[in-house]
């Protein structure tokens, strides 16, 4: 018998005892599926959190701020900014020949979670009338757009869906009196679906202020940028700092994000490292309960190599079945979930986001669950092969 | 029975714990694999146990009798200093300080060399505000220079500055003389009780900052009030937001609690997320530590026998059963909680606090007693009730 042959035999055979000692072997799927749910649900609410945040970006969009503030919150122009950037070269035209730019502002607006009646902000934005010319993933579902003057807002389908009381024909209190809903967008993977926009002059005014966060511009192509980059330096005027879409959302990273991954790798790896004994412990003693069994198959000739090699698939097979329970309680438990935490582009406004459990993350999982499976099954194996035949056999 | 139970204290009940120990012993890998496994499952216990005493803290620390009026909508008309006295007037309120806020830069690049200011009356601020401690004199001074600003050490430190220095702040907050910079002089220290040096902020006085400044004159942000009687804080929070109701600042009051509840709930549902953990590392670790405890003890049926046949009772075979779950238990389990209380300050920064609190520590000891004590009662039952002869007979 070659050497595959006899692993498949002893495999086999040690596979068609896992009946006899369940409990044993269940310890290593139970604690691997716990490790492998925990963390794919922590690191899908991380990834959902970066995908919503980094969204639709665009290389032919850019964003001018304040010079040195790296988050639109961070920044402030005033509209003497606004002209000149407006007549900066390498901005793409629409077919009137306007520039296509929005000037935009954020501040907060407070409303109620739907899930818990507790009261939140999220992210209210001034923007300019080219706003959906530049963002071209946002469409108008429901409603009509905003008319400029008048206080009326428009809601990203995330927030409609996560807080209450922003449904068209709803009144809103903000700054000045009641602001009244006319219409849902939605269309982006990003984050702008979680916030509610206005016409930016008209929150200007009726928060008297003076100053916009932020311009957006939409580029001629992707190799304008640098044109428009050198041409706002140029500007003896301004003090301002030009970015990519791409370059922003990776400057202005959030803390919440940080804090979730520390999170997830954290609880991950302490969880990890937990499972890891608990798959040692389970396979020591599967081989330790099968010394006999296993000294006598070296006696009728197995080589220790094949011993080995079916403790250690054994473990790998047990891990992957932990692995596939792991993600199938993920998947049924938060698969598809919206919710809603800090995030937003206001400090403590908030980012709405789903939890998706996709590809990457099941292979994540599986690639962890073969690592442990690996790691715990190694020792025993290695004990299992070189454990003296006589001496195991005389254990009777 | 009264004969055999003497016998089982004088004479087994010396050799009671040795048998423990080297039933623990017997299989020292499993037992050390099981231990490890229950040092882990009690460190990340104690962390989220912690995460959730944290936030439970903080809403408990809060001071009950201290309210705050803010704006309701943020970045809108802010309230007129002279509500001030309005709200005085209301029963059970016993002061009020008002808060007005002051932010520009040292130098440039203006981003990164930010001063933020809090504009009070400084010596009602720090009564109402029992966070935040100023240092011997500074009360007085702040009293004696009205441009006089305290600040935070971390605050002091970043940008060199001494006491008895004058600076200037460039603003974006106009001035009546037409300039945006502020000259402000240092004349004292103040810092946040729980985490010193950890601050970066400074305070003026609101007399000074609002002779000067051109736009928002005469208002406050934020109104902070100390009140009487605590059980009454609802009721005298709607009495403020009455005063404000249908002006262009409407406002919001809310006690110290209710903002700490409102921050836990702002980051997201926190004891949800950490309860779920703790709820998938409590099974996982139930299940695990279940099958060695069952193994163990049925490995040993014929030894159980034997004792039995000795003359142990089935409680002494049952208490052996139970003392060896809970010597496996119990020192990992605090050896996990300790680790825990040593680690959690490393995670303050990106976290907020965890407090391995002694009711932490308490609740996780508890946990690991009851789960020794649930893992180990089937295979004990179980080994109590044997029949003498057919255990045994298994040998």
């Amino acid at each position: 018998m070659n050497l595959v042959s006899q692993i498949l035999a002893v495999t086999a055979m040690n596979l068609r005892s896992i009946p006899q000692r369940l409990g044993n072997s269940l310890v290593i799927v139970v604690g691997i599926a716990g490790v492998v749910a925990v963390l794919i649900s922590v690191l899908a609410m991380s990834l959902g959190f970066r995908t919503t945040i980094n969204g639709d970006a665009r290389v032919d969009r850019a964003i001018v701020l304040s010079r040195g503030a790296t988050a639109e919150s961070e920044s402030s122009l005033s509209r003497e900014n606004v002209a000149a950037v407006m007549n900066a070269a390498g901005i793409r035209h629409d077919a009137q020949d306007r520039p296509i730019i929005s000037a935009e502002l954020i501040l907060v607006a407070p409303v109620a979670r739907k899930r818990d009646n507790s009261d939140v902000n999220i992210t209210l934005r001034g923007v300019g009338a080219q706003y959906f010319a530049i963002r071209t993933e946002l469409k108008l579902v429901a409603g009509r757009m905003f008319h400029a003057g008048k206080q009326e807002l428009l809601v990203g389908s995330s927030a409609r869906e996560q807080f209450a009381g922003l449904e068209i024909g709803n009144q809103v209190r903000l700054q000045d009196g009641d602001w009244t809903v006319v219409g849902t967008f939605a269309g982006a993977n990003g984050s702008r679906e979680s916030e509610v926009i206005a016409d930016a002059q008209t929150v200007m005014s009726a928060y008297k202020l003076d100053a916009v966060s932020s311009v957006s511009v939409l580029l001629d192509s992707e190799s304008s940028f640098s044109g428009l980059k050198d041409a706002l330096a140029e500007d003896p005027t301004l003090s301002v700092d030009v970015r990519t879409e791409p370059e922003y959302l990776a400057t202005a990273s959030s803390t919440v994000n940080r804090m979730l991954r520390i999170v997830a790798y954290v609880i991950g790896s302490i969880m990890a490292l937990g499972a890891l004994f608990g798959a040692l412990n389970s396979m020591h003693s599967a081989v330790a309960a099968r010394t006999v069994e296993m000294a006598t198959l070296r006696a009728i000739g197995f080589s220790s190599t094949a011993v080995a090699a079916a403790v250690l698939i054994e473990a790998l097979l047990l891990a992957l079945a932990g692995a596939a329970a792991g993600v199938a309680i993920a998947y049924a438990a938060f698969n598809g979930t919206t919710i809603s935490t800090l995030g937003g582009a206001v400090w403590d406004s908030q980012l709405v986001y789903s939890l998706n459990i996709t590809p990457p993350l099941v292979v994540i999982a599986i690639l962890i669950a073969c690592t442990l499976g690996l790691m715990g099954g190694i020792f025993p194996a290695i004990r299992a092969a070189r454990s003296n035949v006589a001496n195991a056999l005389h254990e009777t | 029975m009264h004969r055999l139970w003497a016998c089982t204290s004088r004479e087994i009940g010396m050799k009671f714990l040795p048998l423990v120990w080297s039933g623990l012993w017997r299989r020292p890998a499993r037992s050390v694999l099981t231990g490890l496994c229950i040092v882990i499952a009690f460190l990340l216990l104690g962390l989220l146990d912690g995460v959730n005493a944290g936030f439970a803290k903080a809403i408990a620390d809060a001071h009950r009798d201290l309210l705050v009026t803010n704006t309701r909508v943020r970045g809108g008309g802010q309230m007129p200093i002279s509500a001030m006295a309005t709200i005085q007037s209301i029963p059970g309120v016993k002061e009020v300080a008002p808060r007005a806020y002051f932010m520009g830069s040292y130098r440039e690049p203006a981003a990164k060399n930010t001063v933020a200011a809090i504009a009070t009356q400084p010596e009602l601020f720090f009564r109402l505000r029992p966070a935040l401690i100023v240092a011997k004199g500074g009360l007085d001074a702040m009293r004696a220079t009205r441009a006089g600003m305290l600040a935070t050490p971390a605050l002091l430190e970043y940008f060199g500055w001494k006491i008895g220095d004058t600076i200037t702040v460039r603003s974006q907050i106009l001035k009546t003389d037409g300039s945006s910079d502020w000259t402000f002089t240092l004349v004292g220290t103040f810092d946040t009780a729980k985490e010193p040096s950890r601050a970066y902020f400074g305070i003026i006085n609101y007399s000074y900052f609002d002779e000067y400044r051109v736009e928002n004159r005469g208002t406050a942000e934020t109104f902070y009030l100390r009140i009487a009687d605590p059980s009454k804080a609802v009721a005298t929070a709607a009495a403020v937001d009455r005063i404000f109701a249908n002006s262009s600042h409407e406002t919001r009051t809310r006690s110290d609690q209710e903002r700490a509840e409102y921050q836990a709930k702002q980051m997201g549902d926190v004891a949800f997320f950490t309860n779920s953990i703790m709820g998938a590392v409590l099974f996982t670790l139930a299940f695990l530590t279940g099958n060695t405890l069952r193994q163990s003890l049925q490995e040993r049926t014929p030894e159980f026998a034997i004792l039995k046949a000795l003359g142990y009772t089935d409680l002494g075979i049952l208490s052996l059963a139970y003392t060896e779950a809970l010597l496996l238990f119990m020192p990992p389990a605090a050896l996990g909680l300790a680790l825990a209380y040593l680690v959690a300050p490393l995670a303050k920064e990106d976290i907020g606090a965890i407090v391995v609190s002694p009711a932490v520590t308490l609740a996780g000891l508890l946990c690991a007693a009851l789960l020794a004590l649930i893992g180990a009662s089937l295979p004990a039952l179980r080994l109590s009730r044997m029949s003498i002869v057919a255990s045994l007979g298994k040998r």
